[in-house]
């Protein structure tokens, strides 16, 4: 079933790559190959049973004698994010084209991207893992060259170059750290079981740093998070929307699968380095968001700052303080909640932000104003998601956070206290976007802007309903991700 | 069961919300039935002892609970809400008035939710619920683009209290394992002192005190009904209530009880000094919202450690019931005048029903007997005389400066004038009004013994003698205020915006909090991202030596050089290939390669940047900025240095106070 996830949306890629198919036969495509893949994900949840290790497991032999094979699998932490992405994805793709040209090669990069997103998130084989990996930056690279604005090019390349850098650093640690072990293996359980760095020193302390600077670009972290804002900036919504929702996540699930399950005792030395960095990555992304006049930026910005709480809460999980296994239980099922509020929220803030683009051509929030007059289904969907992004309880953000917060606290008191401060500049700038777009006098020129269309309105509420799903009753989610096994299995 | 108090008004709120403007009669109706089904259920739930829980996520379990203290907050709430409601209905004006009220139903329900809360995940979420809706309703009418700033202001600065209730939060869990109330007795050290104080310090933000009481200026640019229902039921009274509910575990805290008084009995007088000099009468109004929520926290905290939360409790009530009536007076009496300056009304003729109704609320306001609130207040006064002589004095100065600032109101108001009213009230907007101001009568049963003898609470014994020094108090200051309001022409004073505080707070927060996050923004552009162009640049210089390989002729070129440089051109035409049309499927390995040169050799094209290498200039540039802002602080610009200074400040007491934990 998972490997039908996967592949399902890669068919229709090849299929919509070389069939001359029209534009809408080819969305229609496009959207019901997304859903299937859904679908299928969806029947894998439906017979999960939480806290019980791998499941779903398939396996076909590939290269033996490197110890690769098709693998795949999900736990707490995958099968959430993978259903969030393949959601994310029939959003994304649902959602309306801003520039509609070459719409068959669109819809054909969206789901050989999807393909490779869920890939990265289903394999349990380390070598192909870092193939869809790398695979995913071709597809978000193209989309972005392609159908982008402004300097999207140069955007696409820096993108592509940046987080290329951070995965070649990425393969070099997976290559040492499976020649630990012997014989050579890629599979994940096994090393996860196996724990090929546990007592080394030096070689173990680089390893783990190799892991933590690749998905620290991904992720993105301070202060390698500056390819970010321009990738965003001149992307299409949609592809914003999966890159801020999909493949950022990968970074953070890396550093969970990876960097904290194989690799217990390093990640636990170091534990709390990562939580400085998330805790700067915190402060920093709020700050800078906080100066942001162009609309994408302070979203792009705000994701810095929410990737940040996900990695102090996973840097807590893997500390392996003891005494504190339910502190840190909390952590980590705060940390995978905030990847799967985050790609819903930012998903949705992403895709409001790509109709503005649509309807106007204008990312300045100063061009906006006094919009909640002929928009208001735009600020009912942008005003929730802002809200659910700045933590209002009762929106998917709150839980997230105050997991994370909670769990950080008894670990580290200090940083979680001084994570607080987001907090504050989150609202703050979330409040101030609000107010410059819709309120306020509005500017002639905008009297003919247009609301949402009904369309857009149902992609916005499969997200949204989602958000605020989780935020009111959190416990089926929170019983999935079952976060006391997965540190039973991974991290001690 | 007890879910349904605070659930049912909140969905019920959104309904009427989402459903849209509609009729007057027809809204009126829905909404005041549903305030009225509310209030049903808050008897209900008080009487019978409705509890609930509710399995929130991994050992987090929302519970609710009604205490006899919290069983008359959840009555008193939706009963108030019910008349400022009404008021609503029939004062505001037609756009957006489905939004209005529904958002207010949704602000009780929140406001319910906190005060029926018995763990501190289900207080941070009503907590937080009904910043979101002071924030709608503040900027309610939205075109204004200062009313949307000011619920921002609003928000952001009771957030920064809400913090506390975070800390408190997780002080909490990783100190006893769960939220609950009854957690925080199992706390000790400084886990409980964080506790304590983070509760202080939220509970201080929601009630406008001390620094904070500055939100409730801005919040003045809501509409009336909005300010009655936020001063008198909800968000503001909340602060009191908190404090009053969690006082038992919090009490014997050392310096807790010293800090709450002092908080209190400053914003009390500073309050009542700030009410007694505006001109504008809702911000006098709200002056003395700050100043009565600090009587409350006196009352909680006074004699350390025994504290009479029940009586903070019982003065909440009452000032409930004239606080709400005075904010709807004042909207009737600001919509006849077209403006809330007090000098421009005075309308006991053409208004005496709304001038005689809102003189019952002004007594009550000025605690003179035998209002309920007068009781209330001699009471907080006999405690305060019980933890010393000075504190009871200062208690009745405050009382008699909450006389002075309700005379004066009263009488600017609704002096005898020939002010001809530019709009006059429909009889709902002064039957709601009459309702409450006859409620504030109604709560003079307070002074007959029986009924004090059923009040499920411990009370502070009063002397005579103190209590007529406190009569004599509140008369003078009645005289005072009749006297001012008489004398009243110039405008006020500048010190009647607070004392200077948003001003202060403007120059010491937020201006410098902006210019340090449009520096951060030009870090990050600027130095942080020269490393990798540097990188990039480096790689170019690289390339450009490949390409003198490539123009020096084969023959000089070794073997797997030359392989290289021939597929450059060659990838480049696939490259623009794939850029037109891909319907060429390509080898993304090679292709790559090729990506990387071109990439690395285009990305370098930018003329301006001529630099051999970015990370001397990335030094550079911060070896600039820093010289920049050292200059900064040494031009003048003081509230810089300041800035700097209190951060640090704050950075080293933190730092302080978690080594030790």
């Amino acid at each position: 079933m998972l490997t039908l996830a996967i592949l399902l949306p890669l068919a229709a890629a090849a299929l919509l790559a070389f069939a001359p198919l029209s534009a809408s036969l080819s969305r229609s495509l496009a959207i019901a190959a997304a859903a299937l893949s859904l679908v299928a994900l969806v029947v894998v949840w439906a017979g999960f049973t939480p806290a019980a290790g791998f499941q779903a497991v398939q396996e076909a032999p590939w290269i033996p004698a490197l110890g690769v094979a098709w693998r795949v699998g999900v736990d707490g932490i995958s099968l959430p994010l993978a259903l969030m992405s393949g959601l994310l994805f029939v959003a994304a793709i649902a959602w309306p084209m801003e520039r509609e040209v070459n719409a068959r090669q669109y819809y054909a990069w969206f789901l050989f991207l999807e393909g490779a997103s869920l890939g990265v998130f289903l394999t349990l084989d380390l070598l192909i893992f870092y193939v869809f990996f790398d695979l995913s930056l071709v597809g978000m690279y193209f989309l972005i060259g392609r159908w982008g604005h402004g300097e999207a090019q140069r955007a696409a390349l820096k993108f592509f170059l940046y987080t290329l850098a951070g995965s070649l650093l990425i393969l070099l640690a997976i290559i040492a750290l499976v020649l630990m072990v012997d014989p050579l293996t890629f599979d994940m359980r096994e090393l996860i079981a196996m724990q090929p760095v546990a007592g080394m020193d030096l070689r173990a302390g680089l390893i783990l740093l190799g892991f933590v600077i690749g998905f620290a670009v991904k992720t993105p972290l301070f202060p390698v998070h500056t390819w970010l804002p321009p990738a965003h900036v001149d992307a299409p919504g949609a592809a914003s929307a999966i890159l801020a929702g999909v493949l950022l996540k990968m970074g953070t699930y890396g550093l969970v699968r990876i960097a904290m399950q194989m690799m217990r005792e390093t990640f636990a030395t170091w534990a709390l380095a990562i939580g400085i960095v998330a805790l700067i990555s915190i402060l920093w992304g709020s700050i800078v968001a906080f100066a942001q006049e162009n609309l994408k930026r302070r979203i792009a910005y705000t994701s810095v700052n929410h990737m940040g709480y996900a990695v102090l809460g996973i840097a807590v999980a893997g500390s392996a303080v003891t005494g504190h296994e339910a502190a840190r239980d909390l952590a980590l099922t705060g940390a995978v909640v905030e990847m799967v509020a985050h790609g819903l929220i930012t998903g949705a803030l992403f895709l409001i932000a790509g109709a503005f683009w649509a309807r106007r051509q204008e990312y300045d929030l100063d061009h906006y104003g006094g919009l909640a007059g002929n928009a208001p289904r735009m600020m009912a969907a942008m005003g929730l998601a802002s809200f659910a992004s700045l933590g209002l309880p009762g929106l998917a953000g709150f839980v997230a956070e105050v997991q994370i917060f909670i769990g950080a606290f008894a670990v580290w008191p200090w940083l979680a206290a001084l994570a607080l401060l987001g907090l504050i500049v989150t609202a703050a700038l979330f409040l101030g976007m609000l107010q410059r777009i819709f309120f306020g006098q509005r500017p002639p020129a905008l009297n003919d802007f247009a609301d949402l269309t009904a369309v857009e309105m149902s992609v916005m509420a499969a997200l949204l309903v989602l958000v605020v799903l989780i935020g009111v009753w959190p416990a089926w989610l929170l019983e999935m991700i079952g976060a006391g096994a997965l540190l039973a299995t991974g991290g001690g | 069961m007890l879910f349904a108090l605070p659930l049912f008004p909140a969905l019920a709120g959104l309904a009427i919300w989402t459903q849209g403007d509609g009729p007057r009669l027809r809204l009126a109706l829905i909404t005041g039935g549903a305030a009225v089904v509310t209030l049903a259920l808050a008897v209900l739930a008080a009487a019978q002892g409705w509890q609930g829980s509710f399995v929130w996520g991994t050992g987090l379990e929302l519970r609710l609970a009604l205490t006899p203290l919290s069983a008359a907050v959840a009555i008193t709430v939706p009963a108030v809400a019910l008349a400022v409601l009404v008021f609503a209905a029939a004062h505001e004006e037609r756009r957006g008035r489905a939004r209005l009220l529904g958002l207010m139903l949704i602000f009780t329900g929140a406001m319910l939710l906190t005060v029926t809360a018995a763990d501190l995940l289900s207080l941070l979420i009503g907590w937080e619920v009904m910043g979101f809706c002071s924030w709608a309703l503040i900027g309610h009418h939205w075109r204004d683009h200062t009313n949307m700033a000011s619920g921002r202001y609003a928000f952001v600065t009771t957030r920064l209290g809400d913090l506390g209730l975070f800390i408190a939060l997780m002080a909490t869990w990783s100190g006893a394992g769960t939220l609950d109330y009854a957690a925080l007795g199992r706390l000790n050290g400084t886990a409980l002192a964080l506790a304590a104080f983070g509760v202080l310090v939220a509970a201080g933000a929601k009630a406008g005190q001390g620094p904070f009481a500055v939100w409730l200026f801005r919040a003045m640019d809501g509409p009336s009904s909005v300010s009655a229902l936020l001063h008198a039921a909800t968000m503001v009274a909340a602060g009191a209530y908190l404090l009053a509910r969690l006082h038992p575990w919090l009490s014997g805290v050392p310096g807790w009880s010293g800090a709450v008084i002092a908080l209190g009995l400053v914003t009390a007088l500073a309050g009542g000094a700030v009410a007694v000099m505006h001109g504008h009468a809702k911000k006098l109004l709200a002056a003395s919202t700050s100043a009565q929520l600090g009587l409350m926290f006196v009352a909680v905290a006074v004699a350390v450690g025994v504290g009479y939360p029940g009586v903070a409790v019982v003065h909440l009530v009452t000032h409930a019931a004239f606080k709400a009536p005075l904010f709807l007076s004042a909207g009737i009496a600001g919509e006849a005048a077209g403006t809330y300056r007090l000098r421009e009304m005075g309308y006991m003729h053409a208004l005496p029903w709304t001038a005689g109704l809102t003189a019952l609320a002004a007594l009550a306001l000025a605690a003179v007997p035998p209002m309920g609130a007068a009781w209330s207040k001699e009471r907080i006064a006999a405690a305060a005389m019980h933890e010393s002589l000075w504190l009871g004095l200062a208690v009745m100065v405050a009382g008699a400066l909450s006389a002075a600032y309700a005379a004066r109101f009263w009488w600017l108001a609704y002096a005898p004038g020939n002010t001809a009213p530019e709009a006059r009230p429909r009889w709902p907007e002064i039957a709601a009004t009459g309702a409450l101001a006859l409620a504030c009568v109604g709560l003079g049963l307070l002074w007959l013994d029986p009924v004090q003898a059923a009040l499920p609470m411990r009370l502070p014994e009063g002397v005579s003698l103190e209590t007529a020094v406190s009569l004599v108090l509140v008369a003078t200051g009645l005289l005072a205020g009749l006297t001012l309001a008489r004398r009243e022409k110039a405008p006020e004073p500048q010190a009647a915006d607070w004392l200077g505080l948003p001003a202060l707070i403007d120059a010491g927060i937020v201006l410098p909090f902006g210019q340090m996050a449009r520096l951060a923004a030009y870090i990050d552009d600027a130095v942080l991202d020269a490393l990798p162009r540097g990188a990039a640049r480096l790689a170019k210089r690289v390339a450009r030596g490949w390409r003198w390989f490539d123009k020096a002729g084969p023959g000089a070129v070794p073997q797997g050089a030359e392989g290289a440089t021939r597929m450059l051109p060659h990838g480049r035409r696939g490259f623009r290939g794939l850029m037109q049309a891909d319907h060429r499927l390509i080898d993304a390995a090679v292709w790559r390669t090729v990506a990387i040169t071109r990439a690395l050799a285009r990305l370098s094209d930018n003329p301006g940047e001529t630099l051999a290498d970015g990370l001397p200039e990335g030094a550079a540039r911060i070896i600039g900025h820093s010289g920049a802002d050292a200059r900064r602080l040494q031009t003048g610009l003081s509230h810089h240095y300041y800035a700097i200074f209190v951060t640090g400040a704050a950075a080293a007491i933190l730092f302080l106070i978690f080594r030790r934990f």
